[in-house]
């Protein structure tokens, strides 16, 4: 018997060698072709304004709680009030720390049944007994009351948290409004969607198909059939807002049940379009290319403007996060794609290409800028990162980048690694020594500070070309992003083509929490400094941003603040990074 | 990261094939000067990188009051660590896991189980297992998961070493404890968490996916090897808080029920204080063979 099965495994184990391929998202297209909104969105609609009015006012009240909106039998009101007024059940009306009141929603008052008069003591009549349903959105849970209105009392009540209630008629009908005023959602269709679109939103199957896992808001999915598709739209009703709308192949016995929810939507198009492809980018004389990486944040290269070739690439290696509370206590935090990555702050959203005006509301570039943030911000101990490239009509270009908080506390210094590698191989590479531009020979590192002497024009470098080249210009705070200056390291590393020193996706490069310059590119230029002269050079540059919690003061902090019963957050962002000026000749 | 506590208790010092628990406490505790009724291992401690002892005023409750805390020289070795394992000797068996970033864990490493011996609480490396071909940097994570066999002093093992986006590669290693050699393996599986449980009426081991939400099956024969193909046999698609929450770990309970932790993973490095964990519990329902949620 044993000889037996020991040949069944040989074979058992030959068969089972290899490996199994997964579709991937390139080849689908409602991946690539859903639409995202973006979170900052103003938009707005009428309509919500009516809804908005009556949430404050409803806040304003001894109890601030919205009633049950839609219709409802005296008996159903009255069952509502004696739960309004059970001082368990209302717990959680106000925020214990401010007192402030939280937005609170009576989303049901059903009929009970036996199995919710379960562990109390009897008899009742059922028929006088009714189960109210109050979620709170702003810690996202749920309040359950067993009340029988004959008697006149509570006969139980429980919490749920991270539970949402199927919402009423009328928050349903919201979310149709909201999903069908959307132009995202127009855009999809390829026409103004009407009622008529709309499938039946009031089955709690369809209602529990989406989650908003990443807000923990409370959201619903309005779905348009068309054919043998459906798009389902995700509402966030807790702001009125659309989430993204995806399509879904439905098939012809009815709407499949895929889960598609505001991580799942996000991740997988971040992943399709622009973790697994590179995006061309051709505006106001620039062209370049982007793609998100692993673990080094939004990639640009082949930049060229007007033609002429500027930077082979530049990403955002690491941030590095150190406390100085606790010694040797911090993270190195890698960012890039959600799925399959080393990042330990993914991308949210994905890359944004904006305007870029100057005082007088005049464009004069772009800005190509991609966020990253951790599950549950800005919560202590997560993070929130943008960084940011801007392009001017001029020639001038800026790597940035930017933390929004929160951290773990008020002893953060958060230390970004940029590398920016410059095109051609025939560069040099200057420093202003007060009067004049004195070149580097071999590879160097040097720390900006107080004593640090600027050219005129406030220039620290100068990286020369045959082309002309380009003046750096750190951070001083002069940049009009909130910046209080960069403290930054700069070195300046030869690129050879035969190695790899980050040219490809770099590994967390550094430790957390080193304070001095052994901030990892350091192993590029040590033990032996090579020369740099007429070479192809990269450029890193950290800077050290020291965070702040005082009120009036907060940089790279975040905080939440109660606002018409919901948390919006307060984001008090420290931007850096050097901004780069052609050199006329 | 992945992290996991083993709790010492008088009761996890007895040995029961039938609930397939047989643990036994390191000696080396004891001559550590450490309470084993109030000490136990981790591997999640923030600010300490690998294994730790701790002594607490109560073990289980992680804002107790810490007593003592000592670490084993060898015991950072392998870095950053996640599972811990212990057999009836009281050996620990444990493996590298990035925590946050992979600066502290070499990819290289990621498929390395280390023991730490009983008596003398040194950590060498037991086993290296394959990796199925060069490093490949988009995937940070190597072994994950452990579960130990007592009748047949089976360690098993996951892993997704070597796993790209596109391309399943993990497999599940069957090793013995005592030759320390690989008697089995389910080639081209990712899974994460591990667990062993009887109810059924055979041993068997059930496994979560690392791509999805399944949970799934494999019968064990009297050697501790594999027999027959792995089954789904429940899932946590569409349940709990988040709906497609993958098993960072398995363990039945007395009754031989799952007990299944479920988190967020998507082979990234977000830290695990922003993945929630959810338990849930499933049972056995012998008149229609089927597992279903505990009510």
């Amino acid at each position: 018997m044993s000889i037996v099965f020991s040949v069944f495994a040989v074979v058992f184990l030959s068969c089972k060698d290899g490996k199994k391929s997964i579709s991937s998202l390139q080849g689908d297209k409602s991946v690539l072709e859903s639409i995202l909104s973006s979170a900052d969105s103003l938009i707005t609609f009428p309509f919500v304004e009516q809804r908005v009015k009556k949430i404050k006012e409803a806040l304003q009240l001894p109890k601030p709680v919205l009633l049950y909106p839609d219709s409802a039998s005296a008996k159903q009101r009255l069952a509502e009030m004696i739960a309004l007024n059970d001082s368990s059940f209302t717990q959680f009306l106000f925020d214990p720390f401010t007192k402030m009141p939280f937005r609170n929603e009576v989303f049901g008052i059903h009929q009970a049944r036996e199995s919710d008069m379960a562990g109390i003591p009897g008899p009742h009549n059922l028929a006088e007994c009714f189960r109210v349903e109050m979620y709170n959105y702003a810690l996202n849970n749920t309040s359950v009351a067993i009340v029988d209105a004959g008697a006149q009392k509570v006969l139980n009540r429980f919490y749920l948290s991270d539970t949402q209630p199927d919402p009423p008629y009328s928050l349903v009908d919201l979310a149709n409004e909201i999903a069908m005023a959307s132009p995202e959602v127009e855009k999809a269709l390829g026409f103004k969607p009407t009622k008529e679109k709309l499938l039946a939103q009031y089955y709690k199957t369809s209602l529990n198909r989406t989650r908003c896992e990443r807000s923990r808001h409370l959201c619903v999915a309005p779905t348009f059939l068309l054919g043998e598709k459906t798009l389902w739209a995700i509402v966030d009703l807790t702001d009125h807002r659309l989430v993204g709308v995806r399509w879904i192949t439905s098939g012809k016995t009815g709407p499949a049940a895929p889960i598609l929810t505001e991580r799942k939507l996000q991740d997988d198009k971040i992943s399709a379009c622009f973790c697994e492809q590179e995006t061309a980018l051709i505006k106001d004389g620039w062209d370049m290319k982007y793609m998100l990486t692993s673990s080094d944040g939004l990639r640009i290269s082949n930049v060229i403007f007007n033609g002429k070739p500027v930077l082979r690439n530049a990403k955002l290696v690491d941030w590095h996060v150190n406390y100085s509370g606790t010694d040797g206590f911090g993270y190195s935090d890698a960012v890039g794609c959600p799925f399959f990555s080393q990042a330990a702050v993914i991308a949210w959203d994905p890359p944004l290409i904006l305007d870029l005006k100057d005082d007088a509301n005049k464009t004069i570039g772009f800005v190509l800028e991609q966020s990253y943030r951790s599950e549950g911000w800005p919560t202590p101990c997560s993070y929130n990162y943008k960084q940011r490239y801007e392009f001017y009509k001029d020639g001038r270009f800026r790597v940035a980048g930017g933390s929004l908080g929160r951290g773990c506390s008020n002893t953060a210094t958060y230390r970004p690694v940029f590398r920016i590698a410059f095109a051609g191989d025939g560069n040099n590479f200057f420093e202003w020594g007060n009067t004049t531009w004195n070149q580097w020979m071999t590879e160097k590192w040097q720390l900006q500070n107080s004593s640090t002497p600027y050219s005129p024009e406030g220039f620290q470098y100068k990286i020369a070309s045959a082309a002309g080249g380009y003046y750096l210009e750190p951070g001083k705070g002069q940049f009009n992003d909130g910046g209080r200056g960069d403290f930054s390291y700069v070195y300046v590393s030869r690129h050879d083509g035969k190695r790899d020193e980050g040219e490809s996706d770099l590994v967390t490069i550094g430790p957390c929490c080193n304070t001095d310059y052994h901030q990892g590119p350091e192993k590029f230029i040590e033990p032996v400094a090579e020369s740099i002269q007429n070479s192809s050079l990269v450029v890193w540059y950290i800077a050290q941003l020291r965070n702040d919690d005082k009120a009036g003061s907060e940089y790279c902090w975040a905080e939440n603040k109660l606002e018409n019963g919901v948390w919006n957050t307060k984001v008090y962002p420290c931007f850096a990074g050097p901004m780069f000026i052609p050199v006329t000749k | 990261m992945i992290v996991i506590s083993t709790f010492f208790s008088c009761k996890e010092e007895e040995v029961d094939f039938s609930l397939n628990n047989c643990k036994r406490n390191p000696v080396f505790i004891q001559s550590m000067g450490f309470n084993p009724a109030k000490s136990y291992l981790s591997t999640s401690e923030e600010r300490t990188m690998g294994l730790v002892l701790i002594e607490a005023e109560q073990p289980g409750n992680p804002q107790s009051r810490k007593v003592k805390i000592v670490q084993h020289p060898s015991w950072r070795k392998g870095g950053w660590l996640a599972p811990i394992l212990l057999d009836e000797k009281g050996n620990i068996f444990t493996a590298p896991a990035p925590f946050i970033t992979v600066y502290n864990n070499l990819i290289a490493n990621n498929n390395t189980i280390y023991k730490v011996d009983n008596t003398t609480g040194e950590m060498s490396e037991f086993l290296k297992l394959p990796f199925a071909d060069s490093i490949n940097p988009e995937n940070p994570f190597g072994i994950i998961g452990m579960a130990y066999l007592c009748e047949t002093h089976t360690l098993y093992v996951s892993t997704v070493a070597g796993s790209r986006r596109y391309e399943e590669r993990g497999n599940i290693y069957a090793i013995s404890t005592e030759s320390g050699g690989i008697i089995d393996k389910l080639a081209g599986t990712d899974a994460l968490g591990l667990g062993i449980s009887y109810i059924t009426g055979s041993r068997e081991l059930y496994f979560g996916l690392a791509r999805n939400s399944d949970i799934m099956s494999v019968k064990l024969n009297s050697k501790g090897k594999f027999s027959g193909d792995a089954k789904k046999v429940f899932s946590l698609a569409g349940i709990g808080p988040r709906g497609d929450d993958k098993v960072r770990k398995i363990r039945s309970d007395q009754n031989g029920n799952l007990v299944i932790h479920g988190m967020e993973f998507n082979f990234n490095l977000i830290a695990p204080r922003e993945k929630q964990e959810t338990l849930y519990n499933f049972i056995y329902n012998n008149d229609e063979n089927k597992w279903e949620p505990r009510k």
